[in-house]
């Protein structure tokens, strides 16, 4: 070694040793609580921020120059089933979750894999609708992710290994886990899935550091408490009420917002008589110790499976000159709600797609029933269908012109149902539909615009099927959807305009693109089928 | 629970290799005569497989089911045709189907099965299939040859009962099948093209047609798209086909297996 040589390489293991001895940076509360920054460097939870309004501050691709959009990179899982999940994005990587609880860590500018972990699933899971995932939460130096076999796993954010593996019940008890977790403080709120397993569905918070549960909460109260009454019988134990979409949170409030599953055996009235709490119901719960504040039944005694598991928006907006602290939400049953999220009140309930079981939410904020639509062996008509008048694909909000944004569904069905046994592990519903079509019942689809403070509708965009697409709005004026024949939609969010379309060859199933910044350029980031893909502005 | 496409099933295909269930069936349906067994069967039957094969199971789209016991069909071989479906036909795979729900299927499809033989064949399948050569051939296949507007016939006579068939010629069914959904496009400029309809979104139609082109247009680019009401396939009355030529037609479909490359002509 030369004598130049020793200082230069004493000079490059100082540096090393500089450079190893910065931790890398964590991801704080502090940034997941403040949502989507104006510099477009982050998307750090499931619905952009707390508030789930998938609302981005960017501007820079705009409602004039959108056509000019340019795919970067395309993804391809090499995974059998489609991506349902909404990927995370921190110093240029990309964290996404896909089917068969397989993840990956992506470097945002070029699409390249950087790890790749990949769960062994047991053979016999009871996952109901699809071996899917609805993505990560994030903090610190960990990623959090359910699996189908009803865990709860923390994952290095550098490599992708286990850092520690919580189990939230027996999957062979019928429970499966395909939500998206978020961090509150320091804990990571998930639920359960399997309420056509006659599962008892709960919300559950684990510490983030060690894996340990914090509390459960669960969603049909046991003997003695509060709600129990509202169950015939044992029904309470078989009940269901699975939560398996993302919530929302309120700093202020320390209020966590979750909407619960179908109640079980989904169809069969006789089975469960009385309202069956909570299920098809928004919870509102302490963030601290999941002590139920309040909540609000969206369909007492659901007999149509339509689950309450539709992803709740948060926004302070006026109301009749009032400024109102609001949970906004587009149900499964077909109505639109606006709730105060202080108390769970109703502040207003409209339909916004056809519904034939109930016109209007009276108000007591209980639905008023029309006659003839409960379920039996030969079968009666009822509007939605069992998909719902919309679903579990995310909804926006866009707070600079106040307006709510849902992918509606126009569909009706004949809803048959049967007494059911319980076996453990084994389909518990009681019944089925059939697609019912007709001329004064056609089926379609529509992307629909909400004024929140009214109910009342904007504009609309139509589809000729029924679109499963989540969406994302931004202050540039733009929303990006999808249909169901595979194009992706950027619309004008004012008026419903379409501006740009491109055929994804796969539809945007369940999920929404997110948008973010690499080195000074916008992209779009669009989940469709096994792929994913960058969009950006030409250089 | 979550979201379904209901009933269409081609997102369950997806995760069948996690779900088929490898075990063999029992040979004898094991709920048969059970009353609860039956009451859950009428419900998934009435869910699942009314649409093709009608609430009363004497078919529609599809077969006649009440006379697969008569004509020597097995419990075993109808469980692995309802969990595998039938390859190459519209009767899909129900991988998410439990093997218990698949025999209370069955065990209500026995209530509504025939107790005697199905009527005897009956007309002349030789003069049935020229009487098929002078009046389908032009839009119809059979075994390879023939015209592509109408569907492929070379199986219709197993997978359809007699009374459909018999109605469908007759001009006394309404309705088609995706992709033979007749259609007339009038460009901007140019005579209107009519044909059978392929696919469709938003912004697009892609046709077949009566000269059996496939083609794409942009709808932008045209005057009007019309879906026309009618199927493109005429009714054929007792003046242009009667009784007895009905019967030897009907037969001659009958015979027919599905493709046979040995009889490629």
């Amino acid at each position: 070694m030369t004598r130049l040589a020793l200082p230069l390489v004493l000079l490059g293991t100082a540096l090393l040793s500089a450079q190893q001895a910065t931790p890398p940076a964590l991801v704080t509360t502090q940034e997941i609580a403040e949502g989507l920054p104006q510099d477009g460097s982050r998307w750090v939870t499931f619905g952009g921020s707390y508030t789930n309004q998938r609302h981005s501050p960017l501007t820079q691709i705009t409602p004039a120059n959108v056509k000019g959009l340019v795919s970067q990179w395309t993804f391809q899982s090499g995974t059998l089933g489609n991506f349902e999940t909404t990927p995370l994005l921190r110093d240029n990587i990309l964290y996404v979750t896909g089917p068969q609880n397989v993840a990956w860590a992506l470097d945002a500018r070029t699409g390249r894999q950087i790890w790749r972990y990949r769960r062994e699933l047991p053979s016999d899971l009871t996952a109901c609708c699809g071996l899917v995932n609805r993505g990560f939460a994030m903090l610190g130096d960990k990623l959090f992710m359910v699996t189908l076999d009803a865990h709860l796993l923390a994952l290095d954010m550098r490599t992708g290994n286990i850092v520690w593996d919580a189990t939230l019940e027996q999957y062979k008890n019928g429970y499966a886990a395909t939500i998206a977790p978020i961090v509150v403080k320091d804990k990571v709120i998930v639920g359960a899935a399997g309420g056509e397993f006659g599962i008892r569905g709960f919300i559950d918070a684990y510490e983030a550091n060690t894996g340990k549960r914090a509390w459960r909460f669960y969603t049909i109260p046991a003997p003695g408490e509060p709600g129990n009454d509202t169950w015939a019988g044992d029904s309470w134990k078989t009940g269901g009420a699975g939560v398996w979409v993302t919530g929302a949170y309120d700093p202020e409030l320390n209020l966590l917002y979750y909407g619960t599953g179908n109640p079980g055996p989904d169809y069969h009235s006789e089975s469960r008589l009385g309202d069956n709490l909570y299920a098809a119901s928004l919870v509102a719960l302490d963030a601290d110790s999941g002590t139920l504040r309040w909540h609000y039944q969206f369909t007492p005694h659901d007999v149509h499976d339509w689950d309450a598991t539709e992803v709740p928006i948060l926004a302070d907006i006026t109301i009749s000159g009032q400024p109102r602290k609001v949970l906004m939400f587009a149900n499964r049953n077909g109505f639109y709600y606006t709730l105060d999220r202080t108390n769970g009140r109703v502040i207003l309930a409209k339909p916004f797609v056809q519904t034939t079981w109930a016109k209007e939410i009276g108000r007591d904020g209980r639905p008023m029933l029309e006659a003839g639509h409960t379920p039996d062996e030969t079968g009666e008509i009822t509007c939605p269908d069992i998909t719902g008048g919309t679903n579990f694909w995310p909804t926006t909000f866009d707070p600079s012109t106040r307006t709510f944004f849902v992918n509606a569904r126009e569909a009706c069905m004949t809803f048959y149902s049967w007494k059911p046994d319980y076996k453990a592990g084994e389909r518990f519903t009681g019944g089925a539909g059939q697609r019912y079509t007709s001329t004064t019942m056609p089926v379609y689809g529509a992307l629909r615009a909400i004024d929140p403070a009214t109910g009342e509708r904007k504009w609309e965009f139509k589809y000729l099927r029924p679109s499963t697409a989540g969406l994302l709005t931004t202050a540039s004026g733009l929303i990006f959807s999808g249909d169901n024949d595979g194009n992706l939609l950027a619309l004008d969010s004012r008026n419903g305009t379409l501006l740009w379309r491109y055929q994804m060859g796969a539809n945007l199933h369940g999920t929404s693109a997110i948008t973010y910044m690499i080195d000074g350029r916008q992209h779009v980031l669009v989940p469709a089928g096994t792929t994913l893909t960058a969009w950006a502005l030409p250089r | 629970m979550r979201w379904r496409a209901f009933p269409v099933v081609a997102a369950w295909f997806i995760v069948a290799g996690t779900w088929t269930q490898a075990q063999a069936p029992a040979p004898k349906n094991p709920l048969e005569g059970d009353q609860a067994a039956i009451r859950s069967g009428m419900g998934l039957f009435r869910a699942r497989c009314a649409d093709c094969h009608g609430m009363d199971a004497h078919g529609v789209r599809g077969p006649d089911i009440t006379q697969v016991w008569a004509s020597g069909r097995t419990d075993e071989g109808l469980f692995t045709t309802i969990k595998n479906g039938i390859a190459g036909t519209e009767m899909p795979a129900q991988p998410r189907l439990f093997d218990h729900e698949t025999w209370q299927i069955l065990a209500y499809l026995r209530t509504l099965a025939a107790s005697n033989r199905p009527e005897p064949p009956r007309g002349d399948a030789e003069n049935g299939k020229k009487i098929y050569q002078a009046n389908c051939v032009s839009c119809h296949r059979v075994n390879g040859a023939g015209g592509q507007l109408g569907p492929d016939l070379s199986r219709i006579g197993a997978a359809r009962s007699r009374e459909v068939l018999e109605l469908r010629i007759r001009g006394g069914v309404e309705g088609f099948l995706p992709g033979y959904e007749p259609v007339t496009l009038t460009p901007a400029t140019g005579t209107a093209v009519v044909g059978v309809k392929k696919n469709e979104d938003l912004f697009s139609v892609q046709i077949m047609d009566t000269r059996e082109r496939i083609q794409g247009y942009d709808k932008s680019s045209l005057k009007e798209l019309q879906n026309n009401p009618r199927s493109a396939m005429p009714a054929f009355g007792s003046n242009r086909i009667g009784e007895k030529e009905l019967d030897d037609l009907i037969r001659y479909l009958q015979t027919l297996r599905g493709f046979d490359p040995s009889v490629i002509q």
